[in-house]
């Protein structure tokens, strides 16, 4: 038997954080995106620890100021991507600045310094995977799918699709079907 | 804590591709670290070893002799322990059916080796950033397909 | 069909049979009752006369008494009185049959009875005069008296007999003209029947002729059928059998001794002298189906070989059906064919095919393999000419750099024509590879390949929407990419490019330069640009593979791209014209067969 599972990435990470915190005893408070505030001093050999059990579970710890920034930048993203309704007709770059509380100009500086790439780069990246998901966990049609990301038209959904992949969206669907073929054929 | 660089590794039967690899990935200077394998078998012993460093992109030539690119790919794929591993297929042009097959099998990238140096030098940095990209940013590394 | 009318008018033929057999039985009863009528009218005046002669009669001896009786008195001469005694029996007599004839007519029974009473009283009268005139006493008023008495009874009698006359007369008159009623109606209708009779019979015949011309006609068709299968048996090498199930007979058509290499009916047409000729080989097969045969009575499509006396082994085919003629009685149709030309076409066929594969093949995979691995090299060449260019530039003069130029610009134009003949090795068709595709997507894509040359060249391209279709994708992108680059390759010099993709649909019937089509309906695609165009005397020239119209250093053509269009388009049973205005721009057209 086969089935598909989709995650919900902030609720896995907040979940294990907070039972690993308390197992240790540290005093923290979850902030947004991500952010842990401790409410006391922790002992070296509390974080050492901390740290390694963390890194079991693929969560690292951020301590430079710009990645941190960068971080949250990318979770603004998603998050405006994901829920693509509420943040209609208003513009990214303004969105994100308004977000975060930082001119657009420096937000863009950071991020590509540490990322190699730019924020445009980047809400593409995540709108092309949401629209992947989309494609693959539902019934939707490239038309729904190009109207709930809110393109223009599906010819501009499979152009930035091609563009950033290389590939058509109807070939991407095509060898996503035939993967889970075989995988079925497989098992 | 993880290292702070990306493991790329490339089998490839061509002497001169793996000069140009090597020498994209040089001058590229972004936080890398390049092996060579000259074919599929040194290759698949190398990674079947308990103790071995497991790339982050694997780039594979697909015509080498005794074993194909194909055929490491299938290994690879069968083995949960590699499943982690991004696979480039670093192939001369093929059919589109060609291509589409080797994505099907598992393949993430499709990069055909371009004929300008500096080509070649941008195809592998975007590789290495959208690799990247999917590490960092908790994306679903099934729905990585990208082709160059 | 005119069977069908031939069964109809049988049955309409029993019908009018029928209705005239009632009109004549009609007829015949009308006719008798006719005759009946008249003889009783006859009998009627018959008896009329009768009466009126026995009245006569009766009157007659009156009068021959009364002059007897009057002589006798005049001469005294007895023999006068021998009439008299004569009619008094006669008037006994005539009286008698009076009243048997009128004994149905009470009336002239009483009259009867009054005139016998008159008459009883002449002769009373008689007797008293005649007494009288014996004793001679004829003078005597008494006698006188008597006598005028006797002639006033005389003529009372007279009266009544007149008056029973006229009775009579009346009436006869009477019967006469109630059967004259009747009788005068009655030859009228017999007449009519008669000729509605006539007609009838007449209708019948016209009918019964038409069947009889009908018939004739089928006969000469049937007999035309005949002499054709006849015909066809021999130029289609097939023969015909009958088996009659219920005796186990056979019966063989003239070709299917020919098919043996016999002469037609030169030997008794039974199953054994037929199996005679087929091969040993194929004996124990063919006896197993001929049973089967037997047992079902049915004979579904067998394959078997026979040889000939002079040794030549054909191959034969055979099917049989039941069929139940009119009477019941079971016949097996049967048909065997000679397909020995047939298998050894198919042989060649066969062959052929195999060798045309296999030359296919060997050209794909050599047409492969060789640009496919004259990739490899050239592609290092290029990539280390572009690390010489990087790198070593500096350190080359500039002849040095202008023979890097040369080398790029050559081994550019090397790339182009591997890529493009490779493209072309690749453009196969594959069933698997059709799918319902949304063409406008395609032609997107082909667009958006094209986006770099697009907007260096400031080219305007519009296209109406084009209805899904099942296609290669990649193969009719390829297509949209081949033809709009050539619209933008062979564009006019200082003219922005103008291209227009149309979408329209054509009847088979239309279509420029075809006869025949499985298709009723083409998708028409047409690619109209503003370009350079081209004489139309090469519309056909330019699809011919390595076909350029231009010299190379004019305009970077390999000649692949439209062949590669063509043979997409034949890819998709379609097919790809040129039109072309030198210095106006040309169009191309794609029809592609609608599938429903």
């Amino acid at each position: 038997m086969k089935i598909f599972i989709k995650f919900d990435f902030t609720r896995i990470c907040t979940k294990v954080i907070d039972e690993k915190l308390v197992a240790l005893n540290i005093k923290y408070r979850m902030l947004n995106f991500g952010e842990i505030e401790f409410l006391e001093d922790v002992p070296a050999d509390k974080m050492e620890a901390f740290d390694t059990i963390l890194e079991d579970y693929g969560i690292e710890k951020i301590e430079n100021q710009k990645v941190i920034l960068v971080q949250k930048i990318k979770d603004t993203i998603i998050d405006m991507v994901m829920n693509a309704d509420d943040t209609m007709n208003v513009k990214s770059s303004v969105y994100l600045s308004e977000k975060l509380g930082h001119s657009y100009g420096y937000l863009a500086n950071v991020f590509s310094e540490v990322t190699y790439t730019s924020i445009e780069n980047f809400i593409i990246l995540q709108r092309i995977e949401h629209a992947k998901s989309l494609m693959i966990n539902t019934e939707l049609s490239l038309t729904e799918i190009a109207f709930r990301l809110q393109y223009s038209s599906v010819a501009h959904l499979s152009t930035q699709f091609k563009n950033t992949t290389g590939i058509t969206p109807t070939t991407f669907q095509r060898i996503i079907a035939k993967r889970r073929e075989l995988n079925t054929n497989k098992s | 804590m993880r290292e702070n660089y990306t493991y790329v590794v490339l089998a490839d039967d061509d002497e001169d591709d793996r000069l140009f690899f090597t020498e994209a990935f040089e001058e590229l200077k972004m936080q890398t670290k390049v092996d060579l394998y000259k074919d599929g078998v040194d290759l698949m012993n190398a990674l079947n070893q308990s103790d071995s460093k497991l790339p982050n992109i694997l780039f594979l030539d697909l015509n080498m002799p005794m074993k194909s690119g194909i055929e490491c790919l299938k290994e690879i794929k069968s083995n949960p322990r590699f499943k982690d591993i991004a696979i480039a297929i670093y192939s001369t042009s093929a059919s589109e059916e060609d291509i589409e097959d080797t994505f099907v099998s598992g393949a993430n990238v499709y990069i055909k080796k371009p004929n300008d140096f500096n080509i070649l030098k941008k195809i592998l940095s975007d590789v290495v950033t959208m690799n990247w990209q999917y590490q960092t940013s908790g994306l679903n590394r099934d729905n990585f397909l990208l082709r160059l | 069909m005119k069977f069908k009318s031939i069964y109809n008018s049988e049955r309409i033929l029993k019908i009018i049979f029928g209705l005239s057999l009632f009109v004549v039985l009609v007829m015949g009863g009308m006719s008798y009752q006719l005759i009946k009528k008249l003889s009783k009218s006859f009998e009627d005046v018959q008896h009329t006369y009768q009466i009126h002669i026995e009245l006569e009669k009766l009157l007659s001896a009156l009068k021959d008494a009364e002059s007897g009786k009057r002589a006798f008195i005049i001469s005294q001469d007895s023999t006068f009185l021998e009439p008299l005694l004569s009619s008094q029996s006669e008037l006994e007599s005539s009286l008698e049959r009076l009243k048997l004839l009128t004994k149905n007519n009470p009336a002239q029974q009483k009259n009867i009875a009054e005139l016998k009473i008159k008459i009883d009283k002449n002769l009373e009268i008689f007797e008293k005069t005649l007494g009288l005139a014996l004793a001679n006493k004829t003078d005597s008023p008494e006698f006188i008296s008597s006598f005028k008495e006797g002639r006033q009874t005389m003529n009372s009698v007279r009266f009544k007999i007149m008056d029973m006359t006229t009775h009579e007369s009346e009436e006869l008159g009477i019967r006469k003209a109630k059967s004259s009623k009747t009788l005068s109606n009655a030859p009228m209708l017999i007449y009519y029947a008669l000729i509605f009779s006539l007609l009838i019979l007449l209708l019948t015949y016209l009918q019964i002729s038409k069947n009889l011309r009908i018939l004739k006609e089928k006969n000469e068709l049937l007999e035309t059928f005949k002499e054709s299968t006849t015909q066809s048996e021999i130029i289609s090498k097939h023969g015909n059998w009958i088996w009659y199930i219920e005796d186990n007979t056979f019966e063989y058509s003239d070709n299917l001794y020919r098919l043996l290499g016999e002469e037609p009916q030169s030997f008794p047409a039974t199953l054994e002298n037929f199996m005679g000729f087929v091969h040993p080989d194929d004996l124990d097969k063919l006896t197993e189906q001929v049973n089967k045969m037997m047992e079902n009575e049915d004979l579904p499509f067998i394959h078997y070989r026979i040889i000939q006396k002079n040794g030549s082994i054909k191959h034969f085919k055979a099917y049989g059906k039941v069929l139940i003629d009119s009477d019941g009685h079971k016949k097996l149709l049967g048909t065997t064919a000679d397909i020995t030309d047939e298998i050894e076409n198919y042989r060649l066929i066969e062959e052929r095919n195999l060798e045309l594969e296999r030359n296919n093949k060997e050209l794909a995979s050599f047409n492969y393999v060789a640009s496919h691995d004259l990739q490899e090299p050239l592609r290092k060449i290029q990539t280390f000419i572009s690390r010489l260019e990087d790198k070593e530039k500096a350190n080359l003069s500039d002849n040095g750099k202008l023979y890097i130029t040369r080398i790029k610009s050559s081994s550019a134009r090397m790339r182009s024509l591997i890529d493009d003949l490779l493209q072309f090795s690749r453009t196969n068709k594959s069933e698997e590879a059709f799918e319902d595709s949304n063409i406008n997507i395609l032609l997107e894509t082909a667009k958006h390949d094209l986006a770099e040359i697009i907007s260096d060249k400031r080219a305007r391209i519009s296209s109406d929407s084009i209805p899904s279709m099942k296609v290669i994708p990649f193969q009719i992108k390829q297509l949209f990419l081949n033809l709009i680059s050539n619209s933008l390759k062979y564009s006019r010099e200082n003219v922005a490019p103008v291209i227009t993709i149309s979408y329209s649909q054509t009847q088979a019937s239309d279509l420029p330069k075809i006869k025949f089509s499985k298709h009723d309906l083409y998708h028409t695609i047409s690619i109209k640009d503003n370009g350079i165009g081209f004489d139309q005397e090469y519309a056909e020239k330019i699809f011919i593979l390595f076909n350029r119209l231009h010299n190379k250093n004019e305009y970077s053509g390999t000649g692949i791209g439209l062949s590669i269009c063509k043979k997409i388009v034949e890819n998709h049973n379609g097919y790809i014209t040129a039109e072309g205005k030198l210095d106006q721009g040309s169009v191309f057209t794609i029809y592609l067969p609608i599938t429903t």
